[in-house]
């Protein structure tokens, strides 16, 4: 028999998890075969891999599904949705650095799939690992906070750094940090995008935004458009603002903040912050965040409304949250976290300005928040008259 | 505001609460409710209410006495509940933990307004929600109110009206009926004819029928919700159907969670879910099911329940979540948000518990223990019980599940279809029996596509292709050792070891992860290498297997133990709910060094002849040595039990219970004992080979446990004390067959080998009998003996329940059947203290089982069985471990045997217990619950076989109040319209005339048939003749509801008398008449009455 070569199963490659506190994991490879290096990151959501995966907030980031079988009903055919906006995707591409799975199925039956998650993985030059015991992984990463990780198949090659522009300075023998980078000009819009057409016009303000953000102002007549981040605010005119989600540090991006306490709340027109756009919103307004332990990252958070403690079930992606005691007097908090009391949202004791910490478009995980949606596009009509 | 105000202590006295139990286990409705109502219970105590229990399950843990709690075992009906009402003065009532049965009493009482006379608030989900929920019109139009899609379906109350409906929506079409449980009542019609059998048949017992376009082959999709006061509403679990929609859940292998199922569908059906709960205003748990369109975006709401179910227990073992213990929360007025997590402590209750493994339950059919019954799976629940498998992946939950249910350590390879034909394996494919799973791996082995078995079963792809990769795995291994190794007869552990070592390591691993057992492989092995003519028996097989063991351990290639935690380890937790998987690396629990363990084998599904009372022994086993501050474990696959709720131990491995399972987790906790006498037989099977494994087995020691066991071995030791047996020989040859009856003459008892389909005990009474019953069985040979003994007619069955120490009998309490020898000891009506035996045979029988216990050297739980004539007494057969009647027999007579098995297997002083039997204040009758409604086909005769899938165990002052109790529980009802009357033998008739009396004081019609009729009519009794082939047809007065009672004996047991009758009693069931078909059972019965009307009038219930 050959020595080292599995005849069994012919296709069996291996990969290496190499993480930066010395541990170091074998799987088989999975997807593209490039090296890749990311902070470590896990989310405990069951569904809704495609959607996670192409979530800008996972830039830079190696996501381990702590649920054991991925990639089931495989992968959306990228079909023309509204202005390409593919059902299933949440941005044009895959997001994370790698994923790391327990098991990945390698088929796609699903009325609405079209392609297996391995050839999508390939086709994008996003490699992974199966085989790995993702909850031993999901506790060390639990328990180390800080934790750095690279994706190392047998015989491949670094990862092409034109990929994302944070990656252009990146030097291949350190672990990619996010949270050292300005991700904003690698996810966000280059130019204005205009969707839709309506006398409700709402800016979103795309810091890395989930499609589905878009998706649900058009379901609910709005005209959208999507402002890169570094657009100047000043010259916008519209009806309310969104301030999206999006990857990285809050702090690290450079006078984003500064920029929305100026030209977005000093317009006085509605405002919802979604996520890093609650957090850029918080510092806006004069609040502080933080960076927790290992953050929230699951479709299961418990959140509920102040002051009638009605409780949601809400999809999160984020390490870094606003800190409590910082809140502003002129402001309130408006969901907390049932599980850790974390600061879940916030909203303006006088005028229309709220923020959600969590997704209220879901996509992946529970809608149950949608109404947030709906509740920000009231105040825009009531705001218009 | 946690607890509602009038639940709050009154004058510093606790409030009442009445928690009604779900009866008897029947096929539908089982054990999931005792785990349900022992939850309750601890939740209601916490927060200082006393809980009346009212259940007449004798066996169940939640009937135990408990401080805060009165348990009132008898019938769940309006009448009992009423009087218990006004008796204890109850603030409130819940019905959500007993299932169909107990929903059924409450909206009776609410309608016949009893609830607001005595001001008994029913606690929960709303009477007038619980309605909507049951009534299927209503239902429909209040979906379409809130937008949420149903089916097409129209409520019909006449067959005419329903093939009118049928033609409107167009064939096929499914039926529903109101108000039942299981699927009862419901099935798919390809056409009128099956339409007019189906509807005939559902609206003997229910008033409304639904006809609904058939959903063929859509997926089936259940979410669990909890929804508070507040409206805050979660959903727990979402389960996916193995086998689409056309088989009933209950009946169907269930994947927690969802596999095949995008974010889009899951959420949308979770939005309506939570839609229908809300507007339904349930308060507390309720699970939605759903048809999802296989091939586009669409769904149906299929039907929702307002109340825990065998879904929400299911739920709640797969995710960790205690589901009634928070809707027990809810109920009395906590709201989601104030509850805590109980699995972490620290999070909030209001949460969607994550999975990062998945979990696989397959239902446990007997369907060979019953004659005649369709093995065809359908809309109507036909299984007994189910395991639970978890796992890291699809292909290890599979395999551990198949194993797991039929105790088989084949599984998957069980080859059930290796000499079918294709033609055979296509029908399998189409119409789908209890055997399905093994045809699709079979087709597989024989190279069917994925395309092919999706068209004749629509299973989805995912699943398939997993089934299809395990069947190449295991072609590809047999290939390999067949093409590398040399044919031999002769094999030893070394050479198996060997032959795996030239297995790459981390393919070897990649085995283990998709499920294989060390068995199976070692089979794979034998089936190349070992030439054919050549059969190794099981022992020899699992002693081959050892060679991978060694390998393995030498390799590193060992099990993993992870916890289930709800929160996919986002949140550290000390969860001691456990399971075992060989796709991981890493131990959440350290291995234990202090042997402090001691592991309880449960019991594993429950079935016919194993159900509950083992459960109850397991549970109060590991409770006792909680208590004792050992470590308790608890090892078990059966999601619907008590001892699987993690609360029940200190450890909790949620695994199988085989050989090689087991030995891992010893290898992990190092026990310094193992338990495998409280569990029933399924257990006990594992002590001879553990004891060999070096495993210190408490109690009796392997030998005993051997020695009773062993026929021949169980024999000669009672002719050496000279203790009469019945005469019996174990026959390898028809010849052998012959020369035993030619000895002993008719009527015999056959007892054939176990195969895997199961094979019937029997009793032949003549040759045409013999010979139709031996076709029966497979060929007779060295391997597959026949064991055939004298049957006693006429004789009396007694048995003795006890507990041994170092060989001396502590305690030893005797029972009596009042079935005449002939019916199984699990289906006979067992009476304790005995009433019918005189002292001198009592005092016979002590003495017998001071010899037998000396004999064994018993150390532990016992159970001997007897037969009695005339004032010989003859040993049956002899159980060293717990037997079914150790709940009924403690809690009659005060003693609890489980304890003091503990006691004795825990080494510790224990006194003799002389006990005066007749000192006892009242009196238990235990009865045995059937469920031939539900089993088309199956003769509801009962045998030498076990048919019942439940029991209960009622009290009363006296036998007669007892015996009144324990037959309304088992849904024996008194006679309304009319009785059916066939009695048998001439001798019987004759004894029949006992009763006679009590019989016509009913005041109904009576029917007879033809020789029982005149043999009434000549003694001046009025009574109207019916025949069996001419009119008035007996069948027809059953079907046109002019009798609602049936008695009917058969003359005797051979083939022909038995056919003749079947259609009567077949008939009877079908149209939900009171059956019994044995005679003393009759005349105990009928001579009952005569305490009828003192019964229903006293004052008191007995309270245990």
């Amino acid at each position: 028999m050959e020595k080292g070569k599995n005849i069994f199963d012919k296709n069996y490659k291996k990969a290496y998890l190499e993480l930066s506190n010395g541990l170091k994991f074998e799987g088989r490879a999975i997807g593209a075969n490039v090296i890749t290096s990311g902070e470590m990151v896990f989310n405990t959501g069951m569904l809704g891999y495609s959607e996670s995966m192409t979530d800008p907030s996972y830039l830079g980031q190696i996501l381990v599904f702590s649920f054991c079988l991925i990639g089931n009903y495989g992968i959306p055919f990228p079909k023309d949705g509204n202005f390409f906006m593919s059902k299933g995707h949440e941005s044009s591409s895959i997001k994370t650095q790698g994923i790391i799975v327990s098991d990945a199925y390698d088929g796609c039956y699903h009325h609405d799939g079209g392609i297996a998650i391995q050839d999508w993985m390939k086709s994008q030059d996003v490699p992974g690992i199966a085989g790995i015991d993702t909850r031993y992984l999901v506790q060390i990463i639990r328990e180390s906070g800080n934790l750095w990780g690279r994706i190392m198949p047998e015989g491949a090659k670094p990862q092409d750094k034109n990929k994302f522009e944070f990656l252009k300075n990146f030097k291949d023998d350190e672990y990619v940090d996010p949270s050292k980078y300005n991700l904003m000009p690698s996810v966000s819009t280059k130019e204005i995008l205009y969707m839709g057409d309506s006398s409700k016009v709402i800016s979103v303000i795309d810091c890395g935004a989930k499609w589905n953000i878009m998706r649900m102002l058009l379901e609910r007549g709005c005209k959208v458009n999507v402002l890169p981040w570094d657009s100047d605010f000043s010259k916008i005119n519209c009806d309310g603002w969104v301030i999206s989600n999006g990857p990285g540090d809050p702090k690290n991006t450079q006078d984003l903040g500064e920029r929305i306490r100026k030209y977005v709340l000093g317009s006085n027109k509605p405002i919802l912050g979604i996520c890093l756009g609650h957090q850029l919103l918080a510092l806006a307004s004069g609040a502080k965040t933080k960076r927790l332990n290992h953050g929230h990252r699951s479709h299961n958070q418990p959140v509920f409304s102040l002051p009638e403690k009605k409780a949601y079930m809400s999809s999160q992606n984020h390490r870094y949250a606003v800190e409590k005691s910082s809140i502003q007097p002129d402001w309130q908090l408006w969901f907390e976290n049932a599980n850790d009391d974390s600061v879940e949202g916030l909203r303006h004791k006088t005028r229309p300005f709220m923020s959600v910490q969590f997704h209220p478009e879901a996509s992946s995980g529970p809608n149950d928040t949608s109404w947030i949606i709906d509740k920000f596009v009231q105040l825009v009509e009531k705001s218009k008259k | 505001m946690p607890i509602l105000d009038f639940l709050l202590p009154k004058n510093g006295k606790k409030q009442k609460v009445i928690l009604l139990g779900s009866g008897a286990l029947s096929i539908g409705q089982a054990g999931e409710f005792d785990y349900s109502g022992s939850q309750a219970v601890k939740a209601l105590e916490e927060e200082g209410l006393e809980v009346i229990i009212i259940n007449p399950n004798i066996a169940s843990v939640q009937t135990n006495k408990g401080t805060n709690k009165k348990v009132y075992l008898y019938p769940i009906t309006p009448f009992w509940v009423e009087k218990i009402i006004k008796i204890e003065k109850p603030v409130a009532i819940i019905s959500s933990f007993g299932g169909q049965t107990s929903l059924n009493c409450v909206l009776a009482l609410e309608k016949s307004g009893v609830l607001k006379k005595y001001n008994v608030k029913v606690l929960g989900t709303q009477v007038d929600a619980l309605e909507l929920s049951e009534d299927r019109e209503l239902f429909a139009q209040k979906m379409k109110s809130i937008g949420v899609p149903i089916a097409k379906s129209h409520a019909v109350s006449a067959v005419k009206e329903a093939l009118e409906t049928a033609q409107k929506i167009g064939y096929p079409v499914i039926t529903r009926s109101a108000f039942a449980l299981g699927g009862l009542g419901s099935g798919l019609a390809k056409n009128e004819t099956e339409l007019k059998k189906l509807t005939q048949a559902a609206l003997m017992t229910t008033p409304q029928v639904l006809i609904e376009g058939s959903l063929h082959g859509w997926k089936e999709i259940e979410y669990e919700v909890m929804r508070d006061k507040t409206g805050n509403t979660i959903t727990i679990c979402n389960m996916e159907n193995f086998d689409p929609m056309g088989i009933h859940t209950g009946d169907s292998i269930v994947i927690a969670p969802c596999q095949t199922i995008n974010n889009t569908e899951n959420n949308t059906l979770r939005d309506a879910a939570i839609k229908i709960a809300q507007s339904m205003g349930v308060v507390g748990e309720c699970n939605v099911q759903y048809a999802l369109n296989p091939k586009e975006y669409g769904f149906y709401v299929i039907e929702i329940n307002a109340r825990l179910s065998r879904s929400s227990a299911l739920a709640s073992k797969a995710t960790g979540y205690p589901i009634a213990y928070i809707a027990a929360k809810i109920l009395i007025g906590f709201d989601l948000l104030e509850l805590k997590n109980p699995v972490t402590g620290t999070t909030s209750a209001f949460y969607e518990p994550s999975l990062d493994y998945v979990t696989l339950k397959v239902p446990r059919w007997d369907l060979s223990k019953f004659t005649g019954v369709s093995k065809n799976l359908g809309t109507q629940m036909k299984s007994v019980g189910e395991v639970m498998a978890i796992g890291r992946n699809f292909c290890e939950v599979m395999q551990k599940a198949l194993r797991m249910v039929n105790e088989n350590d084949n599984g998957i390879m069980s080859n059930v279809f290796n000499n079918a034909t294709d033609k055979e394996l296509e029908k399998e494919l189409l119409s789908p029996t209890n055997l399905r799973i093994f045809a699709i791996y079979e087709s597989f082995k024989r190279g069917k596509t994925i395309e092919y078995i999706y068209e004749k079963t629509n299973i989805d792809h995912w699943f398939l292709s997993h089934i299809l990769y395990l069947s190449k795995i295991e072609k590809g291994l047999f290939g390999f050792f067949e093409k590398n190794f040399v044919k031999q007869d002769i094999f030893t552990a070394k050479d198996v070891d060997n032959a795996f070592k030239q297995i790459p390591k981390e393919h070897l691993q990649r085995l283990k992860s998709r499920g294989f057992s060390d068995f199976q492989l070692t089979k794979i092995f034998l089936f190349a290498c070992l030439n054919s003519k050549i059969k190794l028996s099981i022992k020899q097989v699992r002693t081959l297997s050892f060679g991978v063991r060694n390998l393995r351990k030498k390799l590193g290639i060992v099990p993993v133990v992870k916890q289930i935690d709800t929160t996919s380890s986002e949140y550290p937790t000390k969860s001691n709910y456990l399971y075992l998987t060989y796709d991981g690396i890493y131990n959440d629990i350290s291995s234990k060094k202090n042997c402090k363990s001691i592991i309880t084998l449960g019991s594993g599904s429950y079935r016919i002849g194993s159900s509950l009372e083992f459960d109850w022994c397991s549970v109060m086993t590991s409770d006792y040595f909680k208590h004792k501050k050992h470590d308790s474990v608890i090892i078990n696959c059966n999601p619907e039990t008590v001892s699987t709720d993690y609360s029940a131990s200190d450890r909790l491995y949620f695994e199988e219970l085989s050989y090689e399972r087991v030995l891992d987790i010893i290898d992990i906790e190092n026990p310094k004992g193992v338990i495998s006498c409280m569990g029933g037989q399924n257990p006990n099977n594992l002590i001879v080979p553990l004891s060999e494994a070096k495993v210190n087995i408490l109690g009796h020691s392997p030998k005993s446990v051997y020695g009773a066991e062993d026929r021949e071995k169980f024999s000669a030791m009672l002719d050496k004390l000279s203790i009469d047996q019945p005469e019996w020989t174990s026959a390898v040859s028809i010849a052998e067959i012959d020369k035993f009856i030619s000895k002993v003459g008719f009527p015999v008892l056959i007892r054939p080998s176990f195969v895997l389909s199961g094979t019937l005990m029997n009793v032949a009474n003549d040759k045409a009998s013999l010979d139709y019953y031996l076709s029966l069985t497979k060929d007779i040979s060295k391997d597959y003996p026949v064991v055939i003994s004298k049957f006693i007619l006429d004789a009396k069955e007694i048995e003795c329940d006890g507990i041994a120490k170092n060989g001396e009998v502590i305690v030893s309490l005797v029972s009596e059947h009042i079935e005449n020898a002939g019916v199984h000891s699990g289906d006979a009506t067992m009476v304790f203290p005995a009433q019918k035996i005189y002292t001198h045979t009592v005092n016979v029988i002590k003495d017998i089982v001071r010899k037998i216990v000396k004999g064994l050297n018993l150390n532990g739980p016992f159970n001997v069985q007897f037969i009695a004539k005339d004032n010989d007494v003859k040993v049956i057969e002899c159980n060293a471990r717990a037997s079914r009647s150790f709940p009924f027999i403690s809690k009659v007579s005060g003693v609890n045997l489980a304890e003091l098995s503990c006691k004795v297997m825990n080494n510790e002083r224990v006194k003799k217990i002389l006990l005066d039997e007749s000192e006892i204040a009242y009196v238990g009758v235990k009865a045995s619950m059937f469920s031939f409604q539900r089993l088309d086909g199956a003769d509801p005769v009962v045998g030498v076989e076990m048919a019942s899938t439940g029991e209960v165990g009622c009290l009363g002052e006296k036998f007669d109040h007892a015996m009144l109790l324990s037959m309304e529980a088992t849904q024996i009802k008194k006679p309304q319209k009319g009785i059916l009357l066939s009695t048998g033998r001439e001798k019987d008739k004759v004894k029949f005339m006992e009763v006679i009396d009590n019989l016509y004081k009913l005041a109904v019609p009576v029917y007879a048939t033809k020789g029982t009729a005149n043999y009434l009519e000549d003694r001046g009794y009025k009574v109207n003749i019916v025949y069996w082939n001419k009119n008035p047809r007996a069948i027809d007065i059953i079907i046109d509801g002019k009798v609602d009672f049936v008695i009917n004996i058969n003359k005797n047991l051979s083939v022909d008398e038995l056919n003749n009758n079947s259609e009567i009693r077949k008939t009877a069931v079908k149209c939900g008449c009171s059956i019994l078909t044995n005679l003393e059972k009759v005349i105990a019965y009928l001579r009952a009455y005569d305490s009828y009307e003192e019964l229903q009038n006293l004052e008191d219930c007995i309270t245990l």
